[in-house]
């Protein structure tokens, strides 16, 4: 089937039947993945799938319906049928696709699609996931079962087409690495993670390091125990940093800012950090997992400074909530075939700082190294942060013993602005990346 | 005590006699081929799983009707077990090369030969814990538009603090078919609503404060005759407004009391994962080889029970076709039992407990939660808030999260209020409670004679699937909780 054709079909349909405005939105792809289990296949997954989701404007009016069937009656009645949920929509002069405008300037986003990933052989994955589970095991004998191992790959192609006549399209691929061990010393279990995901397959860590990774994450956590309360220098590490970038960016979520449900909303522009503190969105980012040529309404990705040494520089944007904010969308337009768009992140990261990670732990004399969190914990409405915690503490500049069932919470806008050291080990393990950072001050609350 | 404004109406009782059974959409005889194509290298078992599910969603935002939207899924899932190993396919193409094709994928974990041998499927009756009158997505879309709209007009009528409201209502009408090589067959429908109000109210200062309420379950739409938009409106209003002007949690250890209801998903964190037979069969759970022994105060009876009526959580057969049940998981602080999907009984040698579930054809069924509540003890809720000198009152809750190895668990109060000499006194913000599942549940110290279940807003989340849940608690005290705040 030719999926460009079959978008831009379903497109016309809409017109006819009296769509002012209609947008196809199509993914299809294939996966495969495997887990391992005591040197054993533990499961093999294989599959193919695919969907659209067809966006229509009609009296100013939005409707929205997905399928993943595509035989040509459903096809039929699933247009006929985002025209019909329209009607019970309020009517929006605001509602719209991008202007041509928006869809001008096409972008050029480089690798996504890698031969070897989209042909690697089907055993792959198994070899894989077994040399990653000997590695874990060859670290220590305290490692003493996973809860999972696995390896896996995607290839998929996204289409979209507009009744303003874009066509594009664009075919991606990825591969991972995974591996979630269990450490016991007849007391405690404890567990860690180590994953790797790229789209490129010579990007990926080796097997091995993934598993080793995850052994000594896991490990260093036995004999955990809770700490007294105290306000203390804290620590992230790129992992759990980068899942602070990731409150700070929904933060930025230029729906939430408009809505002033954000605590960034009234600060465009201003210093909300020191010099060495930038978060970018960068769309185009080489061989980015997040990395596509378009969003999901077809508007080019670009490279988007949130935080720019300290200064608060941009919000994202889709253009449904640019137009209601007098903005520009940035190309910010994160959906899946069976969803509305909504502002996302592309490949969104913590710039790196000079200093090694062990520098930043080293000018520490008391303090916590957090490297796994529990709870989504941050609030970016009222700018609360309170997450469990677990990790190392710090004494005298040095990861001294492992700490568990404590909460580190802080005020989101004081902690950007007590952010006092980016480390150099920017890391991405997913579409968002950080390195080691420090906070001068948060709350640590146990005993 | 801060009751919730709402007192939570009893949802129709489960009726007989069963609906007509759904006719599954393939050609007759289809689904035994795909058995017979699955065990063509030498599978024990194979199971094919047809779905076909119809979602329905209405947003509210900025006080008009944003969108409203509808879809469809439809696909088998094909999965082939042979000893430990599992093969599994999925295909959304219903066409017969496409699902042939998965059958022989899947079939590929058994390495064996074996010829293609037929396999006969009988419809087995199934239980009836949730029925509904009119399938949701049938009900009129203007009607779901007008709730969403109700909702929005009571949460800002309540205060005009009230600033932003955004109210969802969502619904699925979904259809699942699950022939075995034991012969099995079931087909159940599955229709579940919830409605959420999500509000923003504004206090002194620009200080913002955000409430959620919302509910539903395996319901008719005329169950929002009586657990009215209204409400969930004026609850989710009530929540932001109570706490404007809230003072910081204080860090450390404390008294807790928690609210009936919603609560209960400190139960489903602090120990129901930990009893998926999955972690215990790879012992990756603290709580492996402790059947038998006490894991909790006495006063502590936890169950997982799949036949609530209506209720969210409920399922007439599980994923894997297997009836849904009610199992004591403990009994005054004795761990009874394990939650068991097929593999895991299998291979633990134990009988399915009804928990084998799935998101969707796109996964494999796991041991999973449906509602899980503490049984009711003898103390008087108010008697429960009065034994506290110095505490902190939970009245709502966010999510939490649970690491089921060193069993640390936590969970967000999202409105709590001091307790001095046995009453409520200011409200705080920014408290998160966090344990580890067995000492917490020790530390339970009085159980109110109060059980409640939750609205019906749970979704619970597990290697990335995510399924519909309940949770329960009466009123409970604990000693000794941590709680994460910014005041030391």
């Amino acid at each position: 089937m030719d999926y460009r054709d079959l978008a831009k079909k379903l497109v016309h349909r809409a017109k006819k039947k009296g769509a002012r405005e209609a947008e196809a939105f199509l993914e299809i792809g294939r996966q495969s993945s495997c887990r391992v289990r005591e040197g054993e296949i533990e499961d093999l997954t294989e599959a193919t799938s695919k969907g659209v989701g067809l966006r229509v404007i009609s009296n100013q009016r939005l409707g929205f319906a997905y399928t993943s069937n595509f035989d040509p009656d459903t096809l039929n009645q699933f247009v006929d049928r985002a025209l019909q949920l329209a009607q019970a929509a309020a009517p929006n002069r605001l509602n719209g696709l991008p202007s041509p405008k928006d869809l001008a300037h096409r972008s050029e986003a480089g690798e996504l699609f890698d031969p070897e990933v989209a042909s690697l052989p089907s055993d792959w994955k198994i070899k894989a996931s077994l040399e990653i589970e000997r590695a874990g095991k060859a670290v220590d004998p305290r490692i003493t079962t996973f809860d999972s191992v696995g390896a896996g790959d995607s290839v998929s192609e996204v289409v979209v087409a507009t009744s303003g006549g874009l066509v594009d399209a664009y075919s991606g691929t990825y591969a991972f690495l995974y591996a979630v061990p269990v450490a016991s010393d007849g007391t405690q279990l404890q567990t860690s993670y180590w994953v790797d995901y790229k789209r490129l397959f010579k990007d990926l860590d080796p097997p091995e390091e993934v598993g080793r990774q995850a052994a000594l994450r896991a490990l260093r956590m036995l004999g955990a125990k809770k700490v007294r309360s105290r306000r203390v220098p804290v620590v992230f590490d790129p992992l759990i940093a980068a899942s602070f970038v990731d409150s700070i960016a929904s933060a930025a979520n230029g729906d939430a800012v408009f809505k002033k449900s954000s605590f960034l909303a009234k600060l465009l522009n201003q210093r909300i950090g020191a010099e060495h503190l930038s978060i970018v969105d960068d769309g185009l980012l080489p061989r980015g997992l997040g990395t596509a040529p378009f969003d999901g309404e077809g508007v080019p990705t670009r490279k988007t400074a949130i935080i720019e040494n300290g200064v608060l520089r941009n919000f994202l944007y889709d253009s449904f909530t640019a137009r209601k904010a007098k903005a520009h969308t940035t190309g910010n337009a994160s959906r899946s075939y069976n969803a509305l768009p909504s502002i996302g992140t592309n490949n969104l990261y913590l710039a790196p700082g000079a200093k090694t990670p062990e520098s930043l732990i080293r000018e520490v004399d008391q303090g916590f190294y957090v490297t796994a969190m529990l709870g989504r914990g941050a609030d970016i409405v009222t700018g609360q942060y309170s997450r469990g915690a677990n990790g190392l503490w710090i004494e005298k500049g040095e990861l001294s013993y492992p700490v568990q069932e404590v909460t580190v919470a802080g005020d989101l806008l004081q902690m950007l602005q007590q952010l006092d050291a980016v480390g150099s080990d920017l890391q991405f393990r997913g579409s968002t990346g950080a390195p080691t950072i420090r906070f001068a001050e948060l709350t640590v609350a146990g005993d | 005590m801060p009751k919730a404004l709402v007192k939570i109406p009893l949802p129709e009782a489960a009726v007989s006699p069963a609906p007509a059974a759904v006719r599954p959409p393939l050609p007759a005889g289809l689904i035994e081929q795909l058995l017979s194509a699955a065990m063509s290298r030498g599978g024990e078992f194979a199971e094919v799983y047809l779905e076909r599910a119809i979602t329905t969603a209405v947003t509210l935002d900025e006080r008009r009707i944003k969108s409203a939207q509808t879809g469809m899924i439809q696909g088998v899932g094909v999965r082939v077990i042979s000893g430990a190993k599992v093969g599994y396919a999925y295909s959304d193409d219903l066409d017969r090369a496409a699902l042939i094709r998965a059958a022989h994928t899947a079939a590929l974990i058994a390495e064996g030969g074996g010829a293609e041998r037929s396999f006969k499927v009988s419809r087995e009756p199934t239980p009836l814990f949730y029925r509904v009158t009119t399938p949701l997505s049938e009900v009129d879309v203007g009607r779901k538009a007008q709730l969403v709209r109700r909702a929005d007009r009571a949460a800002h009528a309540y205060d005009s603090r009230i600033k932003q409201v955004t109210a969802t209502y969502v619904d699925q009408t979904k259809h699942i078919w699950v022939a075995n090589t034991i012969g099995r067959f079931a087909q159940d429908t599955q229709d579940l609503c919830r409605l959420g109000v999500q509000v923003v109210a504004q206090g002194k200062d620009g200080e913002r404060r955000t409430g959620f309420y919302g509910g539903g379950g395996r319901l008719s739409f005329s169950y929002f005759d009586t657990f009215t938009p209204e409400v969930v409106g004026r609850e989710a209003a009530r929540q932001a407004i109570a706490t404007l002007g809230a003072a910081e949690a204080k860090a450390g250890t404390q008294t807790v009391v928690l609210a009936p209801g919603w609560s209960g998903i400190l139960l489903h964190e602090a120990v129901g994962h930990g009893l998926e037979a999955d972690f215990i069969r790879k012992k990756t759970s603290l709580f492996a080889g402790k059947l038998g022994q006490p894991v909790a105060s006495e006063k502590v009876t936890v169950i997982d029970d799949g036949t609530v009526a209506n209720s969210r959580g409920s399922i007439n057969v599980d994923d894997e076709g297997t009836p849904g049940e009610r199992k004591v998981l403990i009994e005054r602080g004795v761990l009874k039992g394990y939650m068991f999907d097929s593999l895991s009984a299998k291979l633990m040698g134990e009988r399915s407990t009804g928990s084998g579930r799935r998101e969707s054809f796109r996964h494999m069924p796991m041991p999973r939660m449906t509602n899980t509540y503490l049984a009711p003890g003898d103390d008087a809720p108010e008697d429960i808030l009065r034994s506290v000198k110095r505490g902190l009152y939970c009245a709502q809750f966010g999510g939490g999260q649970v690491d089921i190895s060193n069993g640390n668990f936590v969970f967000e109060v999202s409105e709590a209020y001091e307790i001095e000499n046995g009453r409520l006194g200011r409200p705080v913000k920014g408290a998160t409670l966090i344990g580890v599942g067995p000492e917490a549940l020790k530390n339970v110290s009085m159980v109110g004679s109060d059980p409640t279940p939750d609205p019906g807003l749970g979704t619970c989340g597990k290697d990335g699937q995510n399924v519909p849940v309940g949770v329960g608690l009466p009123t409970v005290r604990i000693d000794n909780m941590t709680v994460g705040g910014t005041k030391v």
